[in-house]
């Protein structure tokens, strides 16, 4: 049983043993918590935790396959988003699920309009209505306002008066801060603590470790599906929960530089950023030699993934320089960073990376159809001889090569998207959370090959904000805060929560 | 083969599968089922009509809409669509027709019709690329354009001698090996489903339209350009409603603005019944075709079952919802 501040005795939310898998993934083990009314409790863990899938769970997105969730004492019976959203379960995502052409006001009253004799509806009562929730929540927005004129902090606080007027009981709001500066990310401190005032129990899923610590009045830290902690904030520090984060699991792979010099390897510079500057990113510079894994780390926004997209030729609105081979590098398209030998892997596999209908074969060679052709044609004999050197190469566990890649394991659909890479012949692979949603012995596997591919002279470029994963089989690794590099680590001399430290804590906490 | 965690087991060592024949799905032959009881009960009930001569009929009624079904499909897979198909091929059969009206030489005839259709599928494709838009609005807005230029371009009166097309496809090929005196569009249709076959099966091109449909975002990932494929797919549409609309001419001798009406939702049906998917990625040439050949059937055994043409519409209208709910089964 959690302690909090109120002192409630009947915990709101009860979640008991919760286990769930996922074709690859074990994503939760038996995971239990309690949340009270007007207690603020933090849900944290890395990437890949569990801690999305258990929200998921409790917001009735996932069926638990097994264990019980119960609100106020009461079963869930039923796992659906609508039924957990009547019964005062509400999420509010980083990204909030509104209608943008409507106002205000009607996103917020969505289908509780009031109405004038059950028929016309009353805007003016309608804008009243919100106006008041608005105010009593110390919100500056204009309920007659269209909700696709309003930045990202205002359709947050939009989405939570929607919860709110919905009398919601257990809000969860998933790295509310994300899309956040300073003065907003106040703002919603405030707000929440209003909420607790309120009674309302908030989930609160959040990297940010000062944030939590400041908020909430219990923690909850998972690891690998695993519940490590639950108890309250109070008597814990943030180091203690680092380490509980942390824990250890994979062992770190041979073959890395021992040379321990920042530097670099001493091979010729295969990437080289200079001075790069966006609206995110400021004066950034980074080298990747041959043969070497850079990590580029940093929270989500730190400015990692507009490096990566920069280098793919995806955004050209950047100042500074980029070499690649030591001659400039300034791809217009995707296309084109291919034929120079550079080829990304983007962050979200199955969404981005790969046409799920298409068998693994296809998928592979897609990135270079000129190969597998004869005269114009292509060639299924070649097709299906490429495929499986790089299938066996890469150890690609389907059915057959000619199995549909919506049907392999999270872990193996990484795996064709380096079979991608190879295929395209790349010397210079960017590879975004190459082990995300991936199990731990998938993720084992991945770290051997990023290793076996650099060690064939190919420069690689990690980007992932999993550090702890990516200390495992890296050389350098670069911190990203707020668009810059706050700093650089051998891999080997360097630990988690150094890294960490640099990415979230509160040394980095000015300079932004 | 690794020891990786994966949902899949390795099939067994000795099964090598060529990489794009994918074990079939027997479920997906069902439009062929479905057919091959529609003519067992009607052959059962009527004795006229397992005749030679009837399913000759059938191949004449739907080559026309078979040769457009088999370039939509390869646009469905691409998540594309033509909605211009109809007023298409009307454009081509008048640019044909009037020429020939004029005494033009055949080939220059011909020429124009298909070389128009295959214009009007490239200035489809260009503003299809260029804009995110989506091609039903565009094709249809070019459907409209052209609905009105066909009109314009014969004053509403048809061209009613297509005299060396309908030499060509109006009649039947000579009797006996080896052609049967099967229709002579079943010509340009066996062409023309076999291009499109091989098209997608074996063309870089029809390859890109599959990734496209299946993920666009990917295939632009992976380096394809995708602006220049949709723009390619939809210029051979064109191509391809020009045949059909000079076929379609041929057959019936005559050239007009509503040669060919209700073609693009009709071929667009034909396609997924057969199994190809509405929004892109999956389906095939000879899958679409099973929908083209359900699709004569069924008209065809309306009409032996004495029943007047409204049931044709609703049998039809009965068999799209059907493929569909099949279709969401399957996944």
């Amino acid at each position: 049983m959690t302690e909090n501040r109120t002192g409630t005795v009947r915990p709101l939310l009860e979640a008991e043993r919760i286990d769930k898998s996922f074709p690859g993934v074990h994503a939760l083990r038996e995971v239990s918590m309690n949340l009270a009314s007007g207690e603020v409790h933090a849900l944290v863990g890395q990437n890949g935790a569990g801690k999305s899938t258990l929200v998921k769970c409790i917001s009735g997105v996932h069926a638990p396959d097994s264990g019980r969730i119960l609100l106020e004492g009461e079963e869930i019976g039923t796992y659906t988003p609508k039924h957990a959203y009547d019964l005062g379960i509400a999420v509010v995502h980083q990204r909030a699920q509104l209608l943008p052409w409507l106002s205000v006001a009607e996103n917020v009253l969505l289908g509780q309009m009031p109405a004038r004799k059950g028929v016309a509806i009353d805007r003016g009562r309608a804008n009243e209505l919100t106006a008041a929730l608005l105010a009593r929540f110390k919100l500056d927005i204009d309920p007659e306002a269209p909700v696709a004129r309003l930045g990202t902090p205002e359709r947050q606080q939009v989405a939570i008066a929607k919860a709110l007027f919905r009398k919601a009981k257990l809000l969860i709001l998933d790295e509310p801060t994300a899309a956040l500066d300073a003065e907003r990310s106040e703002r919603l401190f405030a707000l929440i603590e209003d909420l607790r005032r309120e009674g309302v129990g908030v989930l609160y899923v959040s990297h940010h470790l000062e944030e939590v610590f400041r908020l909430a009045d219990s923690i909850t830290v998972l690891r690998d599906g695993l519940l490590v902690a639950t108890q309250s904030t109070e008597g814990l520090d943030q180091n203690e929960v680092v380490t509980l984060m942390a824990g250890r699991r994979l062992e770190a792979v041979g073959g890395r530089n021992d040379s321990g010099v920042s530097a670099g390897n001493g091979k010729p510079e295969a990437l080289v950023l200079e001075h790069v500057t966006t609206d995110v990113l400021h004066d950034v510079d980074l080298t990747v030699h041959e043969g070497e894994v850079v990590a580029i780390t940093g929270v989500i926004g730190a400015g990692g993934h507009d490096i990566a997209r920069i280098l793919y030729g995806l955004d050209r609105s950047y100042t500074g320089r980029v070499l690649l081979g030591g001659s400039p590098y300034e791809p217009n398209t995707p296309r084109q960073s291919i034929k120079r030998g550079l080829f990304m892997v983007p962050e979200d596999a199955t969404r981005d990376g790969l046409v799920p209908w298409l068998s693994v074969a296809g998928n592979i060679t897609l990135v270079d159809l000129r190969t597998i052709s004869r005269l114009g044609l292509l060639s299924l004999r070649r097709e299906e001889a490429v495929a499986r050197r790089f299938v066996d190469r890469l150890r690609i566990t389907a059915r057959s090569i000619a199995t549909p890649v919506r049907n392999l394991s999270g872990g193996n659909q990484q795996k064709v998207l380096l079979a991608k890479a190879l295929a395209a012949e790349a010397q210079v692979l960017v590879l975004e959370e190459p082990t995300q949603g991936v199990d731990v012995h998938a993720k084992a596997e991945i770290h051997l090959i990023v290793r076996e591919l650099a060690g064939e002279g190919r420069a690689v470029l990690v980007i992932s904000t999993d550090i702890r994963d990516l200390l495992l089989f890296v050389d350098r690794v670069v911190a990203l805060r707020g668009g810059r590099v706050a700093g650089e680590f051998v891999a080997r001399e360097t630990t988690y929560a150094e890294v960490l430290d640099l990415t979230v804590g509160a040394r980095g906490v000015q300079a932004s | 083969m690794s020891t990786g965690t994966h949902t899949e087991t390795p099939g067994p060592t000795g099964v090598r599968l060529p990489a794009r024949f994918r074990n079939v799905d027997p479920f997906s032959l069902w439009p062929i089922a479905v057919m091959v009881a529609i003519i067992v009960v009607t052959a059962l009930r009527s004795s006229h009509y397992f005749t030679v001569f009837n399913f000759e009929n059938i191949l004449s009624q739907v080559a026309p809409l078979g040769i457009v079904t088999m370039g939509q499909a390869v646009l469905l897979i691409s998540a594309g669509l033509d909605l211009s198909v109809g007023y298409n091929m009307a454009f081509a059969s008048i640019c044909t027709g009037l020429l020939i009206e004029h005494g033009q030489p055949l080939w220059l005839c011909i020429a124009a019709g298909v070389g128009g259709a295959t214009l009007v599928g490239f200035v489809n494709g260009v503003i299809v690329a260029q804009n995110r838009a989506h091609p039903f609005i565009i094709t249809l807005g070019t459907s409209i354009l052209l609905f009105g230029l066909d009109t314009q371009l014969t004053g509403g009166a048809p061209v009613d001698d297509m005299k060396g097309l309908y030499t060509a496809f109006g009649g039947n090929l000579p009797r006996g090996f080896p052609f049967f005196g099967l229709p002579s569009l079943t010509i340009p249709l066996v062409i023309v489903v076999l291009f499109a076959f091989a098209f997608l099966r074996w063309t870089p091109l029809g390859r890109r339209a599959y990734a496209i449909g299946g993920n666009e975002e990917a295939a632009y990932l992976s380096g394809i350009s995708v602006k220049r494929t949709k723009i390619y797919l939809y210029t051979l549409m064109g191509l391809v409603v020009g045949v059909a609309g000079l076929v379609l001419a041929g057959q019936i001798n005559q050239a007009s603005f509503n040669l060919a009406q209700n073609f693009e939702l009709q071929s667009i049906a034909c396609a997924v019944i057969g199994g190809t998917a509405l929004f892109g990625g999956r389906g095939g040439a000879l899958r679409s075709l099973q929908g083209v050949a359900l699709w004569g059937v069924v008209q065809n055994a309306i009409v032996f079952a004495g029943l007047s043409s409204n049931y044709q519409q609703m049998a039809l209208g009965a068999i799209i919802v059907v493929a569909v709910m099949v279709t969401r089964a399957q996944r």
